[in-house]
């Protein structure tokens, strides 16, 4: 069996076929080798010959023009005759070769008739019947109304049905063992890129174990190629630090006017933003940090302080408390991405927060000017701005929707971006909370 | 008071005698290593009153080195990284830092962090050094001063600002005494950065709403004229 799944598509479609002609001729020939030795009693074989040669003598007398006539006046319940003027060709069926010597014993006078027996197709009844051929060539067919026995009409159904049956039953479970490794297949493609690769077992025939091996080199390589975009961008953030630290403090050093130094000061605190959110969208898509209970009003709470500190707008609206199993730093990344969204883009952010059965929906709104509605979906891809005039004096590389989008879906909520009929724009952000037991255990106290 | 020595560990030259430059104007006394191993050196050599050590060294990382280090000995450490993520931050506080410097940062952060760690250690406090490794609880609530995370009765994280976390950290080393709006002015500026200019009544009121619960109030109550007194049970474990 190892072996057959070894071969390839086209061996097996090749050896099935060997297989169901193998299993054809075993049936064919079991049933010719029974109809060779089938037999009728003693006394119905001599009964068959008699009429057999009876109604020969008969209608070979009787005038062409006659003998379909006479033919059914011959017929009986046990013996039907049909005459035809011409020999055809008997239908594919099954000779009998061993009632033929039988009857010829019985009835040696038709040794000199031209005739033979044969079991009638299940189609037409399943009874013996034969010809035997007239003078002028024309020909009788006569059918014996005598119930053959069901081993004959079993093997000759078995004839027809076996070799379909065994193709359906090895069709049926070549594909079923092709097809269980393709999905496996397809749902592992699905997640190609989005966590560690997972090795497929190579299972199933030889094209789909070469597929399978061909997946698995190819997520390997799309992992190595993550992993080496992760680093030398992690890399880039890093080393980019190094020089901004020197220029921080070589700017505090010099003697220099105060205003330029705060200029150049406020350039460094760009670039460092920008390294920063550059290397948070790179981490939000690998945050294996455990889960833990947080208390999410608190943290919007903390958030809008910290704006009102700095002058902005902010409110929020909510229950004081409302504890819920997350990933704390990705949550904090979320709200603050959000809050300051609003701020720097529309000026205020008011924030409101429900509990629902065990998850919340936390909205983020502004009285700014709203997305225009066909770019409501691009604003989460990375690097995207909407380059109208307000944002021209704003800084960033358009990733903090986009790290948004990724936590989100990370932590298996919805993300819904709409304008509000007012003006500004409304951020609905749901967390269905509990994910059976995880997180649960690790709500510290330690 | 004798000028205090900083033991600065820094693999990159130029921003070593960068950052050694501005702690002498500011009247540190500066020793310089480039590796772990001379860090080990100078230590017991000359001993430090603090360290400030870049995670990023070759060689060892920084995170190892101040692992070993903390089995000897409690000296402050700050740590200093270019890396800029925030679990960085966590695991370098975790393990025994007293504080976090990011890259880029300017002297004027540079030298408001290692005096207000240098204060802490030379503080008030009965404990003195590194913040202790242990828990401490009040009605249900509990603070992890090493993590600086506050946990609610039934565990979850409760964020705070520095800020209010200092602020609460005064109230449960002081607790059932009336401590007067500018000593809590004064001891609560232990740590920088953060909106130490905000009114201490505003901090408060933003306290005791993130510690109350429905069927608990915080247990902060006003003196009036004279400031505040925390009133619960604080134990430490």
């Amino acid at each position: 069996m190892k072996l057959f799944w070894r071969i390839g598509l086209v061996g097996q479609l090749l050896l099935i076929a060997v297989a169901v002609i193998c299993a054809d001729l075993l049936v064919n020939s079991v049933l010719f080798e029974s109809a060779r030795r089938y037999s009728l009693q003693q006394e119905d074989a001599a009964w068959l010959a008699e009429n057999t040669a009876l109604s020969h003598r008969i209608m070979d007398r009787t005038a062409p023009a006659e003998r379909s006539a006479m033919a059914r006046a011959l017929t009986t319940e046990r013996f039907a005759l049909e005459w035809s003027p011409r020999a055809a060709s008997p239908p594919p069926t099954v000779t009998l070769p061993t009632l033929r010597r039988q009857m010829l014993t019985a009835e040696p006078s038709l040794r000199t008739v031209s005739f033979d027996v044969r079991l009638r197709p299940l189609a037409l009844g399943g009874l013996i019947d034969g010809s035997t051929q007239l003078s002028d060539g024309s020909v009788i067919n006569f059918r014996y109304r005598k119930h053959v026995p069901w081993t004959l009409n079993l093997g000759q159904s078995l004839s027809i049905v076996l070799p379909s049956l065994l193709l359906l039953v090895i069709a049926w479970r070549v594909v079923r063992a092709m097809l269980r490794p393709l999905a496996t297949l397809v749902a592992a493609s699905r997640q190609v890129g989005t966590r560690q690769p997972r090795h497929i077992p190579e299972a199933g025939g030889g094209d789909v174990r070469q597929l399978i091996q061909a997946f698995n080199t190819m997520q390997e390589r799309i992992h190595q190629l993550m992993v080496s975009r992760t680093q030398t961008m992690l890399a880039i953030a890093h080393d980019f630090r190094t020089p901004l630290a020197r220029l921080q403090l070589r700017i505090d050093a010099a003697d220099m006017d105060t205003a330029l130094r705060h200029e150049i000061g406020s350039d460094i605190v760009e670039m460092d933003h920008l390294l920063q959110s550059l290397q948070t969208f790179i981490e939000s898509g690998s945050d294996n940090s455990p889960r833990r209970r947080l208390d999410l009003a608190v943290t919007i709470q903390t958030l809008v302080s910290q704006e009102t500190d700095l002058g902005n707008r902010a409110s929020y609206h909510g229950p004081d408390h409302c504890e819920m199993s997350v990933r704390p730093v990705a949550f904090r990344r979320i709200m603050t991405n959000l809050v300051r969204n609003a701020v720097t883009y529309a000026g205020n952010a008011e924030v409101s927060l429900a509990p629902h059965g065990t998850g919340v929906t936390i909205t983020v709104e502004d009285d700014g000017p709203g997305i225009p509605a066909g770019q409501l979906d691009e604003v989460l891809r990375p690097f995207t701005r909407l380059d109208s005039s307000r944002a021209r004096n704003t800084t960033g590389m358009g990733l903090g929707l986009a790290i948004v989008d990724t936590l989100v879906k990370a932590e298996h909520g919805t993300l819904v971006l709409a304008n509000r009929p007012t003006g500004g724009l409304r951020v609905t952000l749901d967390l269905p909370g509990e994910f059976g037991a995880e997180g649960q255990s690790e709500g510290q106290a330690g | 008071m004798t000028s205090q020595t900083i033991l600065l560990v820094e693999d990159e030259p130029t921003l070593r005698n960068l950052v050694a430059r501005a702690l002498r104007e500011y009247g540190y006394n500066v020793r310089a290593a480039a590796t772990g191993a001379e860090m080990w050196a100078m230590l017991e050599n000359e001993g430090a009153d603090l360290i400030v050590l870049d995670i990023m060294l070759p060689g060892t990382s920084g995170i190892d080195l101040l692992r070993r280090l903390r089995q000897t000995s409690k000296v402050p450490v700050i740590i200093a990284s270019a890396r800029g993520a925030e679990e960085d931050r966590i695991v370098g506080l975790e393990i025994g830092a007293d504080d976090y410097l990011a890259k880029p940062f300017s002297v004027r952060e540079l030298i408001a962090r290692v005096g207000a760690v240098l204060r802490r250690r030379d503080g008030g406090d009965a404990d003195g050094n590194a913040p202790s490794q242990e828990q401490i609880s009040f009605d249900g609530w509990s603070l992890s001063p090493t993590k600086r995370e506050l946990y609610s009765p039934s565990g979850g994280v409760v964020d705070l600002t520095g800020a209010e976390f200092d602020l609460l950290s005064v109230f449960l080393s002081l607790p059932q005494r009336v401590i007067g709006r500018e000593r809590l002015i004064e001891l609560s500026r232990t740590r920088v950065g953060d909106s130490s200019d905000r009114s201490v009544d505003v901090l408060v009121s933003r306290l005791r709403r993130k510690i109350s619960l429905e069927e608990q109030a915080a247990p902060i109550k006003t003196v009036r004229g004279v400031g505040y007194i925390f009133t619960a049970e604080v134990r430490r474990a």
